[in-house]
């Protein structure tokens, strides 16, 4: 029984997490239609800003959130100053494969700065801290601290986007660029500003990420396909659709522990003697594949 | 013979580019006889061998409009095939070249069915879930080595073995995949005048349209998936011998699919001439940057920053293409 609440637990746990890195790219993808291969590696960097912030000042990861957030908002905002913009002009294959490249130069220049070790902190106040909540379930307390978090900041993001005049005019962006413009929204800003939102929010989701995640140049493509998978299931574009299908992709990174479960309770040798770990990710994959065939708007999707 | 006429016909060349294109077939000919490095050598096997795959995707994704980013999953298919049938069984290149063909255009097939439903960015990303899955299944499976991969056995053989083409000297690859591209160029060239490329470029400019015109846009697509996926495992299998030692990173990752994809709009998406142009570009400038550079301690990374930036470049200032400002060039001086 322990497994099966324990790997619900954490999958849900974990998922708010990846909830939030896919966060931005539902933004990004319901502004302007551009799929940002480069996602994973704005989490990277923003984990190597709060591991550099955390070492060198010997301050928590998790305060480092509100720097690597800024970082991230100015690398957002740089790259669709600097590179974006002109890429939008183009079509659809140049845009993927533009994104692909500046996903390799943020992942190479990575690679020239930091090394390609693996790079892990532990000097965090909550580090080997848990909550054991009885029925053997044993919550760690970085994990607890890294969902809560990324919900407040979900939260928040959505607070912006749907209660501010601020988020209207970048939903009204999103709905009808023409539109928009002739009502005297600039188009052109609210882009970078999905861009800023989408980088800052991704960066925050690294942060948190670093007590528990080691951190190397090559992590982003990992948590690409993750976002991609979440934004596919809940709906390019939709903000709630994201968060629930962020939640969802968490548990079905747990299903090795679900599957242990199952082959416990109906007692059969042959499921149990499959280690379902090493298809951990290929899940989410199946997933994001199917939900992609049967039903391409995604569960929460508006944009057909 | 009528087919014949077809493949050889350039006629919508001018003289001057066919020319050239001979003086270069000649050169690509005599080249291992002239004086030349080894590492020259092997540079022009990979811009051969990548000429073929961003063939095979120009016909799906440049032709046809459908930006494929599986492709590697193909490779991987023929590539595993040559390499269990040769291991295992002992089986002939020439056997297991058609098998693996075959396995890859079924497995294309099982999953260009239910893809083709899809559009624009949701078929990229779905092609690369599909891709992915198959990439991990691999990883995992025993019976082609899992994680660890596979290496041919060069020892059972005796160089030049052409049944098996295992050779010790780059030349003999040379002149089969030369072969090969000499084969894939000329049925590009019949294909790209054929029913099916026409209606290819209708679905393209409007899909909508073209089906009200009877054409049956969504089989047209899958054929041509087979089409190209026929391409890729093609030289999937010839890697395997090639190169002879696989793993899934090499041949199924990301990164090779995105490369096939890359050639075919850097030289050009949808002309004969792109794809050739593309890899001859990007083959050279990859493997020589990396030369320079990669080997140096401390700047581990920095000829891949190089060969993003190219990237980047092209995608936002050129996305035509070479040949697309080829075709500008000329028109402007027709007119």
């Amino acid at each position: 029984m322990d497994i099966l609440t324990g790997s619900l637990v954490a999958g849900l746990l974990i998922g708010m997490v990846f909830a939030l890195v896919a966060l931005g790219l539902t933004i990004i993808f319901g502004m302007m239609d551009i799929v940002n291969f480069a996602h994973g590696e704005f989490l990277m960097i923003g984990m190597y800003t709060a591991l550099i912030v955390a070492q060198t000042t010997g301050i928590d990861p998790l305060a480092a959130i509100p720097a690597a957030a800024v970082v991230g908002f100015v690398l957002g905002i740089s790259c669709y100053y600097g590179f974006v913009k002109y890429l939008l002009r183009g079509p659809m294959v140049a845009q993927l494969l533009g994104t692909f490249g500046l996903m390799l130069l943020l992942r190479n220049l990575a690679l020239l700065f930091f090394g390609s070790a693996d790079r892990t902190i532990h000097s965090g106040i909550l580090v080997n801290r848990a909550f054991d909540i009885g029925m053997g379930i044993i919550i760690p307390a970085t994990k607890l601290a890294a969902a809560v978090l990324a919900v407040l900041s979900f939260a928040g993001t959505w607070l912006l986007m749907n209660r501010t005049r601020l988020g209207r005019a970048m939903r009204a962006t999103a709905l009808n660029r023409q539109g928009a413009r002739y009502m005297g929204i600039p188009t052109e800003r609210m882009n970078a500003l999905a861009w800023g939102i989408g980088g800052a929010t991704v960066t925050v989701a690294g942060a948190l990420l670093v007590n528990f995640w080691s951190v190397t140049p090559f992590v982003g493509l990992l948590f690409t396909m993750i976002a991609f998978a979440i934004v596919a299931m809940g709906g390019f574009g939709s903000i709630p659709g994201a968060f629930f299908a962020g939640l969802l992709v968490g548990l079905i990174t747990e299903f090795p522990g679900f599957w242990d479960f199952t082959a416990y309770i109906t007692g059969s040798s042959w499921m149990a003697g499959i280690s379902m770990t090493q298809f951990k990710y290929t899940g989410v994959y199946l997933a994001y594949f199917l939900i992609m065939i049967v039903r391409p708007r995604g569960l929460f999707g508006w944009k057909s | 013979m009528e087919i014949l006429k077809k493949i050889f016909d350039f006629s919508g060349s001018p003289r001057y580019g066919l020319f050239a294109t001979g003086i270069a077939g000649l050169a690509f000919l005599l080249f291992p006889i002239l004086p030349h490095s080894s590492f020259s050598m092997s540079t022009i096997i990979q811009f051969f061998m990548f000429s073929l795959y961003a063939m095979g995707w120009n016909t799906i994704g440049g032709f046809g409009g459908q930006v494929d980013l599986g492709q590697a999953q193909f490779l991987g298919i023929g590539a595993y095939t040559t390499a269990v049938m040769m291991i295992r069984w002992n089986t002939p290149f020439w056997v297991s070249l058609p098998v693996g063909m075959s396995l890859a255009v079924a497995w294309s097939f099982v999953i260009g069915y239910p893809l083709f439903r899809l559009r624009g960015h949701y078929f990229a990303i779905a092609s690369i879930a599909a891709s992915l899955v198959l990439k991990d299944i691999f990883d995992a499976w025993s019976f082609v080595g899992a994680s660890r991969g596979l290496e041919i056995p060069t020892t059972r053989y005796s160089s030049p073995d052409f049944l098996h083409l295992i050779f010790t000297q780059d030349i003999y690859y040379y002149y089969v995949i030369f072969v090969f591209f000499l084969l894939g160029f000329f049925f590009i060239n019949w294909f790209r005048r054929s029913r099916l490329a026409f209606q290819l470029r209708a679905i393209k400019s409007n899909e909508e349209a073209a089906g009200s015109l009877g054409i049956n846009p969504r089989w047209a697509k899958i054929k041509t998936y087979a089409i190209a996926t026929a391409f890729v495992s093609t030289v999937g299998s010839f890697h395997a011998c090639y190169i002879k030692n696989i793993e899934t990173d090499d041949t199924m990752g990301l990164d090779i699919s995105i490369m096939i994809a890359l050639m075919a709009m850097l030289g050009g998406m949808g002309s004969l001439w792109g794809p050739i142009i593309g890899a001859g570009i990007l083959i050279p400038l990859k493997i020589y940057i990396k030369e320079w550079l990669g080997a140096r301690a401390g700047l581990v990374g920095l000829d891949l920053v190089i060969y993003a930036a190219i990237i980047m470049f092209i995608s936002a200032l050129e996305p035509r293409g070479i040949w697309g400002i080829v075709e500008k060039v000329r028109r402007r001086k027709l007119a």
